[in-house]
């Protein structure tokens, strides 16, 4: 049973539909809990990890879905299986561990077992002790074991969905995307440099936003301005797909120059100089002229390429006002050691101390503090004017528009 | 802080150690962030690494640096650039251990607190660690050849900002 969502009580939608967000949904608890259901848990892929983080068969990975544990796990050679975190006996969440090898998955509160794929295979006790207790003899392992999710592999990136509608993978990222995501995610094998997790008190779809709203990556993020690496003037481009819901920041490495556009951004540090550049030290390494990729693949992954640093960002929602980001960083297995490092450098932009990130995740907290006491209120969302389409500019807040639109489509709302 | 040049180095004394943590740590509660690259050699290896990169071998930190410069430039971006709530960082270290010796230079270790304030919330807990430090005579002075901070801490409270 589905109970239609409306706005809350006495809470409308501005009628500047499109191009204006009222705060409450950064904030209200009962439309978090309607996302949970529609969203995270409806049909939509979701970003569980990668390939490469279980090579051998038993090496398993646990991650959060929406709000639910999961364990990822090399089921057979060329199996991955997703399933539930959670016993079929009493809902214990069994691996405790990120990572872990085990021939087999087992609850240690009464020790069910389960097979990698899931299948419940053994109950201590299913006969019962010298002809005492036991299951009844209709208890049958097939009817009870983990939830198995609906699982794709794709070039190294393994997704998962609890729905049975949601569309296969290349479907859902549509023609247009599917050409974005495999400009680096190509079929090369992948290899972990390692992780950064950060918890950020605001609301998972700001962090989407961040990255549909390349307006501010010019103005904000100074560091980025100043080294040429994101800049208002440079050739750029904002592409979403037909629903609204994925988008892409394409930019271009310009000079560190002074120039008409930096007028208006007004702590532009012209004068600033690095004493050691090696973490600028910048090479291209994708077709085309473009320097930075930043895909948004709603709602659970940011797929960063921001010149040579390779990321998946995902987003772990904690409740309304939340959220634990998880970075992995990743290089291609057979780069080589000099770009190995020029990655592990190029870090230091980015995660929590990131020259840039830092200011994502200051200006995000700082955003649901002020938008969670004045839940009427709106934003605007007129950069770029109200329309809801792909631009060969970054002066917009298209991408946003596009993620709301389908956001109330999904929602109801 | 100034920079004293001798002809003779400093001696690596338990009680040199203590002085160059007290002065590492004074300078750093006190927000002097253009005194906190003067305590690394020039040549030098800087990381704010979570556990987990750091069991698993890998390099990749939340924070490095590979030389004095870059320290250096971390104070720029910090002070020049980054935008962030005003906070207070406080950090509480233990008293560190002599753990070896290594080219003239002494390895320790201790662990380390690093408690932040924002304004309007209670203190709270930015990472918990445990300090790998190479420490030398450089300079006619104490410095850092290898500072590598390894972090417990499995979730930043949002950002980390000043150095560790
Ligand atoms: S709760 Fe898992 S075996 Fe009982
Ligand atoms: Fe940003």
């Amino acid at each position: 049973m589905t109970i239609p969502v409306r706005p809350p009580e006495g809470r409308l939608w501005p009628v500047d539909a499109d191009a204006a967000v009222p705060y409450w949904v950064y904030s209200d608890p009962e439309i978090y809990a309607e996302e949970l259901r529609k969203i995270w848990y409806g049909p939509h892929w979701l970003y569980v990890g990668l390939e490469c983080e279980i090579p051998n068969v038993g090496d398993w990975k646990t991650a959060t879905l929406g709000e639910r544990p999961v364990v990822m796990v090399r089921s057979a050679q060329n199996e991955i299986s997703v399933v539930e975190n959670r016993c079929a006996h009493k809902g214990v969440k069994f691996c405790q561990a990120r990572f872990g090898h085990s021939e087999e998955l087992i609850c240690p509160y009464h020790q069910w077992s389960y097979a990698l794929n899931g299948d419940l295979q053994g109950v201590p006790f299913r006969r019962g002790v010298k002809r005492q207790g036991g299951m009844p003899a209709d208890f049958d392992l097939k009817q009870n074991g983990l939830t198995k999710l609906r699982v794709e592999e794709v070039n190294g990136v393994v997704w998962a969905t609890f729905s049975e509608e949601t569309p296969a993978f290349r479907d859902y990222l549509g023609e247009k995307f599917w050409k974005h995501y495999t400009r680096v995610y190509d079929g090369r094998k992948l290899e972990v440099l390692g992780y950064n997790r950060q918890h950020i008190p605001a609301n998972w779809k700001q962090m989407q936003e961040n990255i549909k709203d390349p307006y501010h990556a010019g103005l904000l993020h100074v560091f980025f301005a100043t080294f040429g690496l994101f800049r208002a003037d440079q050739k750029s481009a904002v592409d979403i797909d037909d629903e609204g819901r994925h988008g892409i920041l394409i930019s271009r490495k310009g000079e560190q120059e002074k120039t008409e556009a930096m007028a208006d951004i007004r702590n532009f540090q012209g004068d600033l100089v690095l004493e050691d550049p090696r973490v600028m030290d910048v090479v291209q390494e994708f077709p085309g002229e473009e320097t930075v990729g930043m895909i948004t693949i709603f709602p659970s992954v940011i797929l960063q390429q921001q010149v040579n640093s390779l990321t998946t960002r995902q987003i772990v929602p904690k409740g309304p006002d939340g959220f634990d980001f998880h970075w992995t960083h990743w290089c291609y297995a057979d780069d080589t050691p000099e770009m190995r490092l020029r990655r592990t450098r190029q870090a230091n932009l980015f995660g929590p101390a990131g020259f840039v990130s830092a200011d994502d995740g200051e200006v995000l907290e700082m955003t649901q503090q002020g938008a969670t006491p004045s839940p009427d209120a709106h934003m605007i969302l007129q950069m770029g004017g109200r329309a809801i389409e792909s631009t060969d500019h970054q002066v917009t807040e298209t991408a946003v528009r596009g993620m709301y639109r389908y956001w109330r489509k999904v929602m109801g709302l | 802080m100034s920079t004293t040049l001798t002809d003779r180095p400093a001696a690596i004394t338990r009680d040199a150690i203590r002085d160059l943590y007290d002065d590492y740590y004074g300078a750093l509660d006190e927000v002097r962030l253009h005194d906190w690259p003067e305590f690394f050699m020039q040549d030098c290896l800087y990381r704010v690494i979570p556990r987990e990169n750091f069991e698993a071998g890998y390099t990749l930190s939340t924070m490095q640096a590979e030389s004095r410069g870059m320290l250096k430039d971390r104070v720029t971006g910090l002070t020049r650039t980054q935008m962030y709530a005003p906070r207070y960082y406080r950090r509480f270290p233990t008293a560190p251990r002599i753990v070896g010796e290594e080219n003239g230079g002494v390895r320790t270790r201790h662990n380390l607190l690093l408690v932040q304030t924002l304004i309007d919330k209670p203190s709270e807990i930015v990472l918990s660690a445990v300090c790998h430090d190479l420490i030398v005579a450089d300079e006619g002075r104490l410095r850092f050849a290898e500072r590598v901070v390894v972090f417990d801490s499995e979730m930043l409270p949002n950002s980390l900002v000043y150095p560790v």
